[in-house]
């Protein structure tokens, strides 16, 4: 067994406002009643399990592929494997180095060169500074960025810098590597030798847990799936069946449990699921840049009704734009609809955003209209395709929300007078 | 992370590991502390490039910083109000008191905004902790290297324009070296109380950065412990970091006397203090960092 997860939990307790006593004082005061050993006070509601009895066992070689919607405990999991957090109860076992790849430039100075960065991680991962620099040539061989050793990483491309990160993990001789998210960006041409490298070292007895959004880069790369939901295991095994369940539940589940996060039904109409696409229709986890995506809100009427969608782009928790529909659609009659709204190239910058959808329905004859909404319905990440390392050495490493493509120009002016 | 670095369990291979939600035991914690010393000297000189890192006069600011406010303070005490200074000049006394006292003074502070600087190294990735507040002294001994070279410049001129030299040579220096190692053992003492807290209350620095004003007079810095009645003078070595300042001033100027009870009590309160900053802060570490 090269990884075994008994009865594992994780307690978060929600913040807590100033009035009901957050702060300093409450602080204060739970000290206090702990030298008084009085008991602390039993309520407590705010608590909430991001795990909770996780137990399963994987195998040496498996690329365990790790699915669920936006709070299933995913990236809790990677978290208390890559021991940045403490499990409240249960316990993780296994035996081996166990490397981390949760966020792009996690654990890399970005004024230093990548010789020292890899320097840096290998402290990171107990390996010795000797022994590092041998690996060095391997690693920024495979990471195909020999010729910008020396340059300080803030100087590199997106691509670049998950190259490094990819290249360095893997050269830690880990047991289990840990990827959230970032395996499935990056140019195809790359993702394949990782997949080729990760499969090579899975034949060695590396165990890849591996999160993502992504389902067909999960069925492309996976040996196993787990799909889990609400901090615990929903369906663990063939990763076909196990993604083509967690899709369809996607798609068809009216989740009564997210109903505080925005009403998602009415007796007319209700959201059903928001998903990105590609120009051909198939559901994509990640937008590539060069090319136009579209959000889809798909919903389900039940009676006649014109409808009007709308999505809230957001990054960094700030609202980059709102799309809204220029005018009621009508429906032909009640029945399964989806809206697609068009993002165009060149128009997305390489960061992760999340999308909130709203959903006005107007039924004839009634004034009124009702408006449901989907909060944080869907995230995905924009990255820049076949991003070569020639045509990414000048990009600026800085990003904004945006980063959409201007026609420029120049022309000769002529002085006054002249 | 590292195969060492986890609790190795009773049964199984060499390497194995787990997880659990107590942390692993003292001695585990320093094996662990060892096996990840590399990165502290990478914390640490990343704090040093970050110290004035973005400024054009980066040296310069170096050496001003620390030499301005010595300049004013000593015609203020020195020539204004004439504070003896045991019978060296008040400038090299000054500076000297000074010199241990910023160390003090700058580690604690830096390693009381450590936990909250490197938060995002903290929420991504694992290491031991304990190496963030550690790590934080950098700066302040990069501070405590420039008063050195200044109190040994000043100490030449001096001779040169009088012929009179007043730094002591010899075996008194590993008392100067043992002094700034207990002026730095007191800040992460304390610190390791503060750096937690720094993460969740941001008044914590103020707070302390107000109140080192204060502890600054009630230690021996400005004036000599000579001035103060003898009756009273335990009064003042209540204070631990007095009798670091008047060591450190004995050992390298050769004035006043070795506190010997005072400096034997100080490192008693700073090995109590200090224990129980360890305590908390590996209890509490893991909680505050889920909470940043």
């Amino acid at each position: 067994m090269s990884l075994t997860i008994e009865n594992l939990g994780k307690r978060y307790y929600l913040e807590r406002s100033s009035e009901d006593g957050g702060g300093i004082r409450a602080t204060l005061r739970a000290f206090r009643d702990r030298l008084l050993r009085r008991a602390a006070p039993a309520e407590d509601a705010r608590e909430f399990w991001a795990l909770r009895n996780l137990t399963l066992s994987v195998d040496p070689g498996t690329i365990l592929g790790i699915i669920g919607p936006n709070g299933a405990g995913k990236t809790t999991l990677l978290k208390i494997l890559a021991r940045v957090t403490l499990p409240t109860e249960g316990r993780a076992s296994g035996s081996g180095r166990v490397v981390s790849l949760l966020e792009l430039g996690a654990g890399f100075d970005a004024d230093l060169a990548a010789r020292d960065n890899v320097i840096m991680n290998a402290a990171m991962n107990g390996i010795s500074r000797s022994e590092a620099l041998d690996r060095l040539p391997g690693i920024l061989e495979f990471a195909e960025i020999e010729r910008f050793s020396d340059a300080p990483l803030k100087h590199y491309s997106s691509g670049m810098y998950l190259r490094l990160a990819f290249s360095v993990a893997i050269n830690m001789d880990p047991r289990i590597l840990l990827a959230d998210e970032i395996l499935a960006v990056g140019d195809l041409a790359f993702q394949e030798r990782c997949l080729q490298k990760v499969e090579e070292s899975g034949r060695n007895g590396l165990t890849v847990l591996f999160v993502s959004h992504d389902m067909e880069a999960i069925m492309r790369v996976c040996t196993k799936v787990l799909w889990l939901d609400k901090g615990q295991v929903q369906k663990i095994g063939d990763p076909e069946e196990v993604v083509g369940e967690y899709q369809e539940s996607v798609w068809s589940e009216l989740d009564p449990a997210r109903s505080e996060r925005g009403r998602q039904s009415s007796r007319f109409a209700a959201i059903r699921g928001v998903k990105l696409l590609n120009a051909d229709g198939s559901e994509i986890g990640a937008a590539p840049l060069e090319q136009d995506v579209f959000v889809a809100i798909g919903f389900e009427a039940f009676k006649t009704v014109s409808v009007k969608g709308a999505i809230d782009l957001n990054a960094h928790r700030q609202l980059v734009f709102r799309s809204q529909d220029e005018d009621f659609r009508e429906l032909p009659h009640p029945g399964l609809y989806e809206l697609r709204v068009r993002i165009p190239a060149h128009l997305l910058s390489d960061i992760t955003y999340q999308v909130s959808a709203s959903l006005t329905t107007l039924r004839e004859g009634q004034g009124r209209h009702y408006r449901l909404n989907a909060y944080d319905a869907l995230s995905f990440l924009a990255y820049r395709q076949n991003q070569g390392v020639e045509a990414t050495k000048r990009r600026p490493a800085k990003t904004g929300l945006l980063a959409p493509r201007f026609d420029w120009d120049v022309k000769e002016v002529t002085p006054v007078g002249a | 992370m590292a195969p060492e670095a986890v609790r190795a369990s009773a049964a199984g291979a060499p390497d194995a590991w787990s997880i659990e939600p107590a942390r692993a035991g003292a001695v585990e914690m320093v094996r662990e502390l060892w096996r990840y010393r590399r990165l502290l000297w990478f914390f640490a000189i990343e704090g040093i490039q970050g110290m004035y890192a973005g400024t054009s006069l980066g040296i310069f600011w170096l050496f001003a910083r620390p030499l301005f406010p010595i300049l004013i303070g000593s015609f203020v005490f020195g020539s204004l109000l004439e504070v003896p200074s045991d019978g060296v000049p008040y400038f090299l006394f000054f500076l000297s008191g000074m010199s241990v006292w910023m160390l003090f003074d700058r580690s604690l502070l830096w390693v009381t905004r450590s936990m909250d600087q490197q938060r995002n190294l903290l929420k991504k990735l694992y290491f031991p902790r304990l190496l963030v507040p550690i790590s934080a002294v950098s700066r302040a001994l990069v501070y405590f290297f420039i008063y050195m070279a200044l109190i040994i410049g000043t100490a030449i001129y001096i001779f040169v324009n009088t012929g009179r030299w007043y730094l002591a040579v010899g075996p008194g220096w590993l008392v100067a070296i043992g002094a700034s190692l207990m002026a730095i053992l007191s800040a992460l003492a304390i610190g390791l109380y503060t750096c937690v807290l720094q993460t969740k209350y941001k008044d914590v620095r103020f707070g302390l950065r107000y109140s080192m004003g204060f502890w600054m007079y009630l230690t021996p810095v400005i004036y000599p412990i000579s001035q103060v009645p003898p009756n009273l003078r335990w009064v003042i070595y209540l204070n631990p970091m007095a009798s670091v300042v008047e060591t450190f001033k004995w050992s390298l100027l050769g004035v006043g006397q070795l506190p010997v009870v005072p400096l034997l009590s100080a490192m008693l309160v700073v090995t109590i203090v200090g224990a129980g900053g360890v305590r908390y802060f590996l209890n509490s570490e893991a909680a505050s960092v889920d909470d940043m």
